[in-house]
């Protein structure tokens, strides 16, 4: 027997999933976080599982995790004090960034201040320009000058960023060497390791970051791997990074960046794994949780990379998986605007005081009170019972609201709902098109504590037509981590032109690549059979500033009349044109290289002999539309079998999420517990 | 016609939503598809949504705010050139011109597409980009040295671009042919219909679901509530008249000091609620080309009194309407022809100072130190001796934003009317033969007080082997952005050359075509800000912090906040 173990560590809930690979076997569970230090809830977690179900904890070989450690040191602006070397006459660049404010309008918001103040922010004599030309070479004494600058200041942590270094790197290592020499005790971070990519600006700030981070994330992991020294062994821990993919702890450590993201990057992969289960290879996945909504496109059963985002106010130039978050939840609290239109969110009602129906306080009327003003949600709250839910007063804050806009109490919840939807559907149109893509060809997988609760309303907004609710839909993130791949992206920046000269050009950068690819693959000792490489051609036409991957084979699709085939139809489908004739050049050439954990999780079941429309446990009069409430048939989730048949309207309950199906939408239970919901025309 | 029904304030805001979903999704295709720096990576782009009756009914949030009105005009202008029934689907209108077709300059071009539901004309899908080049006499159709607007490019009167579903060739080829750099041009152009076509398929999906109808009316009314949700920002501000008063550097034909005046009336019975602001006192229109269209005036105007009143107000038609703007005809604030306006922006920025300046004894919590009150161009072209392409760079650069009353300005960012990014240094020496020596803050250039104004900014650029021409447009050179409530003025900026020898000599505010060899290089600083309130009141530890950052220096700190 040898478990994995898949822990995801939340805001408020620590999710712990054990799988055994050989029997199918299966563990969930799920306790408080502790944010002061997490690894305490990871440990107490791992022993609270194996107590209650009976594993033995030196039966555990594998544990994957996703953290919100870098993240949360991002957002509570955790003290540390990082030093920045830059080229001579750019000192200031950190804080010009790009010259522009949050908000054109609003003469009081400001950006967050550098991670690095002016005075820790030091020059060096250097310079290379376009091409990688070296201007002006950067002399052994000034190296010593500014390492003794910098080591007089006594920083946490040193950044050193260059400009042009994505092409010639010779400067930034030759001062790491020397900074590792004079503080061996201090962590340096190198833009040309952390991400050696063209734009200063968003490559200074992510090696910043890189910096900020790598004291923050050293300390966590230190604990975090004694901790299971102690417990579980030796067995090998992996991090799950933005872009979707495990890298080992130590990788982590020196990159804490790529780590930023990892918590919604794992709910993807996870809801990835579902689409392959139902053969879905189109789908967005909306995970609702209190305060926002995560959103992402799959197509072919795999989540876009996207290259850059912000987090917390930084520019982070590093590859990680194409979510957005929209503002919009189930915490979210609806009011009146001064023109009398009525908006709701972006502010929530968190954790504290929560909505009202939770009873803590909370006086403003939120998504989930009038969920369950409108039966949608049951007054003895989810089906775990540990909080049972305060309809009156829900009711009354709902009552304030009708007066205010005039509305029965009725209409003023199902507006509350309808205009929450609008929210999230603006966002996820908005990354559509970004992404030049049309949701209606997609299937909505919905997760998170409210996913399911409005995933019909959002499908039917965007015309989609089927729904997909996992069987676990709280403990996606912890599934994704088991079955997450070991991935590393392999990059070289290059300008080249579509022309003969192409294959011959190539040919070097991608045997580099490849190289660096086996020598990781070997290093994280991947089996031959699981691992696997794909690379992309970054492409766009002369002048244009975004770029498109395309897929490249290497056989027979080097030369340039393929690759223009290839760039022309990527084009199309992301803007609705192409420019036949314009120069195209290549910008980038990337291998992802992953080693396969695949595993369906939850293998297929036969049909059950039960009858095909199950038996509901009770009903209530639920609102659907403002046509008036209708007595509902509710569900017991747990008692539902593969082949079950609903026709809506229904209401499903289950430990940790109640999924809504409208009046003439079906559910069905599939071979693996998931419910798919046909959304009627 | 019998009124239609009131629509409940939770159908308004979902369509208002849907509305605002589709300026979102055009802004973002535009975005994503253009090919020309200035609109990929500096976003100087804007897509709305305009009624047929010619008003505003939704503006992307993202649009630059110069663009609001001049989105209007060519809209205005179709609608009085064409009987409703001469417009047809598929039809796609272009101009820039602000004699004929109500622009603000010429680069901005703008395209508007009728969109009909069920065949009727329900609204017009519009957008403008700010092109990197419009021909004329200079590249990049910006710089100074222009005194007329024959000079300044290309003039385009609504004309259409596309006739029912068909491009119209013809007038394609003579856009394309009068603009340098002409398939960028296309790509840009590409990516404005893109935009279009992408509404258009969008607003028919929105009748589908909410029908035309509701949609119809749901315009009125989000422009009824809007204007009454102005009107009671109004009443915020005590009755009353505001005068505010300043100048202009100069225009770089001769006239100088050019006073920028106004008088913001509150609370006259006549306004029936609205704000009155009046330019009365204001310079005659000018030589040099820093000439305000009236479009470009109002969309001054309302930024100033949204950002001061309601940042969050929907920018509609409604909210237009709360103010009224009086300007002499034919001042540097209502040019008429032929008067030059590429460099509108530098008089613009310098309107929203003295709107700002005037109310802020009515609104102190939300006054503002007068910002770097310009937007400082400097322009690059020549040929690439590494490749043999000729080339235009064009790049505007942010300076300090006053002291606020909580709170230091900013140092080092684009201010008010303004929001454009500045171009990575890799991507100005990868893509033009210039090398960027220096790029940071002007230190002192920040006005004293309880809370200093922010810095200005200072970039050093040289060409690579070969002589580059360079042209520029450059405001507060002169006339030292203002503190408020004892705040201190912030420092001037400039244009100056660094000689071979190493010597820097001062060249004018608007310099014309200036040849620079690669032993020279070119110096930009611009103006920081002014501060809020008296430098004495300024905490210790700020003021440590201003000498520690080395952003200010001991003898400034010494002037300004004595010794102690």
């Amino acid at each position: 027997m040898s478990w994995t173990l898949g822990i995801d560590v939340g805001g408020t809930f620590t999710d712990v999933c054990a799988y055994e690979p050989s029997t199918g076997l299966t563990h969930y569970h799920k306790r408080p976080s502790t944010p002061a230090n997490p690894a305490e809830a990871i440990l107490a977690g791992i022993g609270e599982l194996c107590a209650a179900t009976g594993l033995h904890p030196r039966d555990i070989g594998r544990i994957a995790h996703g953290t919100t450690v870098a993240t949360n040191a991002l957002i509570e602006k955790r003290p540390c004090r990082v030093a920045l070397i830059t080229t001579e006459g750019f000192r200031d660049l950190l804080e010009i960034g790009r010259q522009v404010r949050p908000s054109i309008y609003d003469l009081q918001k400001d950006n967050p201040p550098p991670i690095v103040p002016r005075h820790l922010r030091f020059e060096v004599a250097e310079r290379v320009t376009r091409g990688g030309r070296i201007v002006q070479a950067l002399e052994d004494a000034e190296i010593a000058r500014v390492v003794a600058q910098v080591a007089a200041a006594e920083p946490d942590a040193v950044a050193v960023c260059l400009l042009f270094s994505y092409l010639t790197d010779a400067h930034e290592l030759r001062l790491g060497e020397a900074l590792r020499r004079a503080m061996p005790e201090v962590e340096i971070s190198l833009s040309c390791e952390v991400r050696p990519e063209f734009r200063e600006y968003e490559r200074l700030s992510t090696t910043v970051l890189n910096a900020y981070l790598q004291p923050i994330m050293h300390t966590y992991l230190t604990r975090l791997e004694d901790g299971i020294e102690e417990t579980v062994g030796p067995v090998p821990l992996g991090i799950n990074q933005s872009s979707g993919g495990l890298i080992s702890a130590g990788r982590a450590r020196t990159f804490p960046i790529r780590t930023a993201l990892s918590g919604p990057a794992a709910g993807v992969a996870g809801a990835v794994h579902l689409a392959r289960q139902i053969g879905e290879p189109n789908a967005i996945t909306l995970d609702i949780g209190g305060t926002s909504s995560d959103v992402a496109l799959l197509r072919g059963f795999s989540a876009s990379t996207i290259h850059e985002r912000w987090v917390e106010g930084y520019p982070v130039r590093m590859p990680s998986v194409d979510i957005d978050a929209i503002g919009a939840g189930g915490g979210s609290i609806a009011w009146v605007d001064t023109d009398g239109l009525v908006k709701v969110g972006p502010r929530s009602a968190g954790a504290v005081p929560g909505p009202a129906c939770y009873g803590r306080g909370g006086t403003k009327p939120t998504v989930s009170d009038a969920n369950l003003f409108l039966g949608r949600l049951s007054a003895d709250g989810l089906l775990s019972g540990s909080m049972p839910m305060q309809v009156d007063a829900a009711a009354a804050v709902i009552a304030e609201l009708a007066k205010e806009t005039g509305l029965s109490q009725e209409w003023a919840a199902l507006g509350i709902i309808d205009i929450a939807v609008a929210n999230m559907v603006r966002g996820i149109r908005a990354i559509s098109v970004e992404r030049g893509h049309d949701p209606r060809d997609f299937t909505l997988i919905a997760y998170g504590g409210a996913g399911p609760l409005h995933a019909a309303s959002v499908a039917r907004a965007l015309g989609i037509r089927r729904i997909m609710v996992p069987r676990h839909p709280g403990l996606l993130c912890a599934q994704g981590l088991i079955v997450a791949d070991q991935l590393e992206h392999f990059v070289r920046t290059v300008h080249l032109p579509l022309n003969d000269a192409l294959a011959a050009a190539l040919a070097p950068v991608l045997a580099e690549l490849r190289m660096q690819a086996e020598e990781w693959f070997s290093a994280q000792e991947v089996e031959p059979g699981d691992a696997h490489t794909e690379t992309r051609l970054e492409m766009r036409y002369l002048g244009q500033n975004f770029e498109l991957a395309v897929p490249f084979s290497g056989k027979g699709d080097d030369d340039p009349a393929a690759l223009e085939e290839a760039f022309s139809a990527a084009h199309d489908e992301a803007y609705g044109f192409h420019n036949p004739g314009a120069p195209i050049e290549i910008t980038s050439v990337r291998i992802a290289a992953s080693g396969r954990h695949h595993r369906d999780m939850e293998p297929a079941q036969a049909a059950s002999d039960t009858a095909a429309t199950p038996t509901p446990i009770a009903s209530r009069p639920v609102w659907f539309d403002r046509s008036g409430a209708v007595e509902t048939a509710i569900y017991d989730r747990a008692k539902l079998a593969y082949g079950h048949r609903i026709e809506g309207p229904a209401i499903i309950e289950q430990l940790d999420t109640t999924v809504v199906v409208f009046p003439k939408d079906v559910a069905s239970v599939d071979a693996r517990h998931n419910l798919l919901i046909e959304v009627s025309a | 016609m019998s009124q239609p029904p009131e629509l409940d304030p939770i159908t308004l805001e979902v369509i208002l939503s849907g509305l605002r979903s589709v300026t979102d999704e055009t802004y973002i295709a535009l975005m994503k598809s253009a090919f020309s720096t200035n609109i990929k990576e500096r976003n100087d782009h804007s897509t709305a949504l305009i009624d047929p009756a010619g008003r505003m009914i939704s503006l992307c949030e993202r649009s630059q705010p110069i663009h609001l009105s001049s989105m209007l005009g060519l809209t205005g202008a179709l609608l009085r050139k064409y009987d409703l029934d001469a417009f047809r689907p598929g039809d796609i209108f272009v101009s820039n011109d602000p004699y004929t077709a109500d622009g603000s300059h010429l680069p901005d071009v703008a395209l508007s597409m009728p969109v009909f539901v069920d065949g009727e004309l329900l609204c017009f899908m519009c957008n403008i980009a700010h092109h990197a080049d419009i021909g004329g006499m200079a590249p990049g159709s910006m710089s100074g040295g222009m005194t007329e607007i024959y000079q300044e490019g290309l003039r385009i009167p609504p004309v259409r671009l596309f006739n029912q579903g068909e491009v119209v060739a013809d007038i394609f080829d003579l856009l394309l042919l009068n603009a340098r750099v002409p398939d960028e041009r296309r790509g840009d152009y590409y990516a404005q219909i893109a935009a279009c076509k992408l509404g258009e398929r969008r607003i028919k999906e929105l009748a589908a679901t909410h029908g035309r109808g509701h949609l119809a009316t749901a315009f009125d009314q989000l422009i009824e509530r809007t204007h009454a949700r102005m009107l009671k920002a109004i009443a915020n501000v005590a009755p009353g008249a505001y005068r505010f008063e300043d100048v202009m550097d100069d225009d770089g034909f001769g006239a100088a000091a050019m006073p920028i005046a106004v008088e913001i009336t509150v609370g006259d019975p006549a306004l029936g609620g609205r704000i009155r602001c009046d330019f009365a006192g204001s310079s005659p229109a000018v030589l040099g080309n820093i000439n305000v269209p009236f479009r470009a005036l109002q969309s001054s105007i309302v930024y100033a009194v949204r950002a001061l009143l309601d940042p969050d107000v929907p920018s509609n038609q409604g909210m237009l309407d709360a103010i009224e703007i009086d300007a002499p005809a034919g001042s540097i604030l209502n040019a008429a022809f032929p008067a030059a306006v590429a460099g509108r922006a530098n008089t613009c920025q310098r309107v929203i100072d003295v709107v700002l300046g005037a109310l802020a004894p009515a609104l102190p919590e939300r006054a503002v130190g007068a910002a770097n009150g310009a937007n400082t161009a400097v322009i690059f072209s020549g040929t690439d001796g590494e490749t043999g392409r000729s080339y235009v760079y064009l790049e505007t650069v942010g300076g300090g934003f006053g002291g606020r009353a909580t709170k230091d300005g900013k140092d080092g960012v684009q201010v008010h009317l303004i929001n454009t990014s500045n171009l990575p240094v890799e991507a100005i020496e990868t893509e033009y033969p210039l090398l960027v020596e220096s790029y940071g803050f002007v230190p002192d250039s920040g006005g004293a007080g309880t809370h200093r104004g922010g810095l200005g900014l200072r970039r050093v650029i040289r060409p690579v082997d070969h002589t580059t021409t360079f042209t520029g447009q450059g405001e507060r050179f002169l006339t030292p952005p203002w503190g408020v409530f004892g705040g201190a003025s912030g420092g001037t900026g400039g244009f100056k050359l660094r000689k071979a020898d190493g010597t820097v000599c001062d060249m004018p505010t608007k310099p014309g075509l200036t040849p620079i060899t690669p032993d020279q290089a070119l110096i930009v600083e611009t103006a920081g800000a002014g501060g809020y309130g008296p430098p004495e009141r300024r905490s210790r530890e700020k003021r440590t912090e201003d000498i520690s950052s080395e952003k200010f220096s001991p003898t400034f700190m010494a002037e300004h906040y004595g010794n102690d």
